[in-house]
């Protein structure tokens, strides 16, 4: 009895009271039904990879919230609360170790609810813990960034309209050029369009090319389509931070969106936790009854192959591939055979890694893990599972309908090594799709090829400061622009970025945030408040996002470019080529 | 048969019920109290699939070692399940067999039967004791509550091996013993995990429905 009687923190009375408001029927049934049976504990990612610890299994995880709901909301729980383990929580310490396990220790993946033969769903109550501990202001850093970007700028990344639109026309104009046809184009706002396109922001910031072959697609399948020039954004950080109302904010955005434009069918691009936002939870969050059907992209691009609308050749995808199933597409939508048929379709050497469909494991970067940097060495060793089950395939490339796992699988394939290339199945679609003779650009032969074309994104004229603390991040970063024509001159911590800034007057300047001495951030405010440096371009590389916010609050104007570690070559050639204009 | 026998048999045992049937009663209305989440979107996944069929199959999954990873990888474990609760079953019959058709055991095949099945359930709960203390995961989500509902039922087991000859004559140990635990379980067990079996229902009806509407439900295990 003492424990409810004993000082109680004002956030922890908060998260109490509010549990109350958040239980329902499923949830109190999730957290009265568990029998410490075990059966779940090989279930999770995090106990096979640590074995000695029994605090990563999931039923112990459970438990640090079942405690409390025992203590408050079961009559044993409230009447003789040591001999079931029930117990409340005080201090906001202990709110933050809470924090740990639901954030830190737990991707929600479902594959221990589906392991339960109670049928205990602890991701379901783990994210309820989630949006409690949110909702009195304990969560991880970066979910705190995320989450007021998406309230404020409308998308998770912090996408600026103009940015978007610079790319969605750029991409337009790849679009025509490849075709060939100045009619091939992304409409943007286009009324009573078929099908209205939503993409992830990342499609934006880091892989634009998936923009494009979603474009070529659509074009090529003569879609009557469309893309919102706001309201865009299909991602949901709500499902990760568990915080309902955003969640239901954001869904609204881009339902009310696609209504406006009187479209008729939502496409949602290829994104495990974006289709189960949008397509499952949205509605439910927003309690709003959706007037339009919505589809994964993957459902739409089978659907044109086996409408004969487009025509694929396998063959120019003979490299052998594995598919790694979503744990939101596969374990809380169903959505598994049809990437595989459309697979099936689209590449010659697919190979099934085991264990896989809703047996799969997940990527390690699901859940928003990817945001939270202070987890990262955890993330990395659960993901030594993914990465055996990768090794076994044997395969090139793993391909995965959601852009969390791209960037969960390409980080841990760099962790361990791997040697495989992530991608989706847009890509593979696009590049197997045979363009009809009539609309085909006639390529020219090598020889044939202006000198011009050869050097067309070429770096050649720009110098670029690397400023960075790690070694063999300078070392890699340095490597990758030089072949690609930069000269590149290096600095390892503030002070002398900003001495080489004034001496060498660089054209860019990728700049660290986290270094001894001046950090990132001051480096950046001198170089703006310099008149002299006020013009040179900064693309910021950290592998803390949640700086974002210490960034873009500086009294000076934001930097040309921001880009979350780690950074592959794609992502880095891309940003900086799109920063310096060229290509 | 002895007064006390005779009562802790039939009063003792019907009192016991009725209280548990109450407190069960209430425990079903308190779950009820919380609010259904309700699914606004259309369905997903495969067209196989449906609310109903993802009830029954989520109902069903138990029977089904199969179907799930963590059963069918530990078929030991299944199979520990499976005669651990059969063994409840059987002494719950036995309860009821001695005082309302005892002529059942007077079948020496009926008696043999009893014992085994309860028999290699007392031995299933010692594993499991053992298995409870021992296994770190194990030992580290177990509360005072879990560790007595074993015992308990291991020393139900026993006395209920000893019992189902139901020879008073012989002596009354084992009967009271049996019935005196039978009517402590009644009114222990709606305020312990045992009740576990009260929830069963409502926890599978409800992650089976959303599992079915979602397409999941009946499971797409993994294929080579």
């Amino acid at each position: 009895m003492s424990d409810t009687r004993a000082a109680q923190s004002h956030k922890a009375k908060k998260l109490i009271e509010r549990m109350s408001r958040k239980l329902n029927r499923q949830m109190a049934g999730s957290l009265a039904a568990c029998v410490h049976c075990g059966m779940c504990t090989e279930a999770c990612h995090y106990v096979l990879t640590n074995p000695d610890d029994p605090t990563y299994a999931p039923a112990y995880k459970a438990d640090r919230i079942r405690k409390i709901f025992k203590r408050h909301f079961d009559w044993t729980g409230r009447v003789l609360p040591w001999w079931v383990g029930a117990k409340t929580v005080r201090t906001d310490a202990e709110l933050e170790e809470l924090k740990d396990i639901v954030f830190g220790k737990c991707t929600n993946c479902r594959r221990c609810s589906i392991n339960c033969p109670m049928g205990v769903d602890y991701a379901t109550f783990n994210r309820m813990a989630r949006g409690l501990l949110v909702s009195v202001g304990i969560m991880p850093e970066g979910v705190a960034v995320v989450s007021k970007d998406q309230w404020e700028i409308g998308n998770q990344m912090g996408v600026l309209k103009e940015e978007y639109i610079d790319t969605l026309e750029w991409m337009s104009e790849e679009l025509s050029g490849d075709m060939g046809d100045p009619n091939a184009v992304i409409p943007i706002d286009k009324m009573d369009a078929d099908i209205v396109y939503s993409i992830n922001p990342r499609e934006v910031k880091y892989d634009p090319r998936t923009i494009a072959d979603a474009a070529k697609i659509f074009y090529l399948a003569g879609e009557n389509w469309t893309m919102p020039s706001e309201g865009w954004d299909m991602t949901n950080f709500g499902l990760f931070s568990g915080d309902d109302d955003l969640g239901g904010a954001v869904a609204l955005r881009l339902y009310e969106k696609v209504s406006e434009l009187r479209g008729r069918k939502l496409v949602i691009s290829e994104c495990g936790h974006g289709y189960r936002s949008t397509r499952c939870e949205g509605p439910n969050w927003a309690a709003h009854t959706v007037p339009f059907e919505m589809e994964s992209s993957v459902n739409t691009m089978l659907r044109y192959i086996k409408e004969g609308r487009i025509k694929v050749d396998k063959t120019r995808n003979d490299v052998p591939v594995t598919f790694h199933d979503s744990c939101n597409n596969a374990r809380s939508c169903g959505l598994f055979e049809e990437p595989r048929e459309l697979l099936n379709l689209v590449v010659t050497d697919f190979r099934e890694m085991v264990p896989n469909r809703s047996e799969n494991y997940c990527c390690t970067g699901g859940g928003g893990a990817m945001s939270m940097s202070e987890y990262t060495p955890r993330r990395l060793k659960s993901a030594r599972v993914k990465a055996d089950q990768l090794k076994a395939t044997g395969a090139k490339i793993v391909v995965t309908s959601c852009h969390n796992c791209v960037d969960g699988l390409t980080d841990l394939i760099r962790h361990y090594k791997l040697g495989m290339d992530v991608t989706q199945l847009v890509n593979l679609v696009a590049n197997a799709v045979v363009v009809p003779e009539k609309i085909a650009v006639e390529k020219p032969a090598e020889s044939e090829k202006p000198a011009a074309v050869a050097v067309e994104h070429s770096l050649e004229a720009f110098k670029i400061l690397v400023v960075d603390d790690e070694d063999d991040i300078r070392l890699y970063y340095t490597v990758l622009l030089e072949d690609n024509g930069a000269k590149v001159i290096q600095a390892s911590d503030g002070d002398e970025a900003l001495k080489l800034a004034k001496s060498e007057k660089p054209d860019l300047i990728t700049l660290d945030l986290n270094m001894p001495g001046k950090d990132g951030g001051q480096v950046f405010e001198q170089l703006r408040k310099d008149p002299e440096l006020a013009e040179i371009k900064v693309c910021i590389i950290t592998g803390r996002p949640e700086l974002r916010r210490l960034i873009y609050d500086r009294p000076v104007p934001p930097p040309e470019g921001f880009l979350d570690k780690p950074v592959d070559d794609h992502a880095l050639l891309l940003n900086i080529r799109k920063i310096l204009e060229v290509g | 048969m002895s007064e006390l026998l005779r009562f802790s048999e039939n009063e003792l045992q019907e009192y016991a019920l009725l209280i548990m049937a109450c407190v069960y009663t209430l425990r079903i209305i308190w779950l009820l109290h919380f609010k259904a989440g309700r699914e606004r979107q259309a369905p997903t996944g495969q067209f196989r699939t449906t609310r109903a069929r993802g009830i029954v199959y989520s109902w069903m999954n138990i029977a089904m070692p199969w179907e799930m990873e963590s059963t069918r990888t530990k078929a030991f474990f299944y199979v520990q399940f499976v005669v651990f609760h059969l063994g409840v079953v059987a002494a719950i019959g036995l309860s009821f067999v001695i005082p309302y058709a005892p002529g059942v055991l007077k079948s020496g095949a009926a008696v043999l039967i009893f014992q085994t099945v309860i028999g290699l359930a007392f031995l299933v709960s010692l594993l499991r004791l053992v298995r409870r203390a021992t296994d770190k995961y194990i030992r580290a989500i177990s509360s005072p509550d879990d560790y007595f509902s074993l015992a308990l039922l291991a020393v139900w087991f026993f006395f209920a091996v000893f019992a189902a000859p139901n020879r008073p004559e012989r002596g009354e140990a084992f009967l009271l013993g049996f019935f005196m635990l039978t009517a402590f379980f009644l009114i222990y067990v709606p305020f312990s995990k045992i009740s576990h079996y009260l929830y069963y229902p409502f926890t599978r009806y409800y992650f089976g429905k959303t599992m079915g509407y979602r397409g999941v439900y009946p499971l797409a295990k993994s294929k080579q």
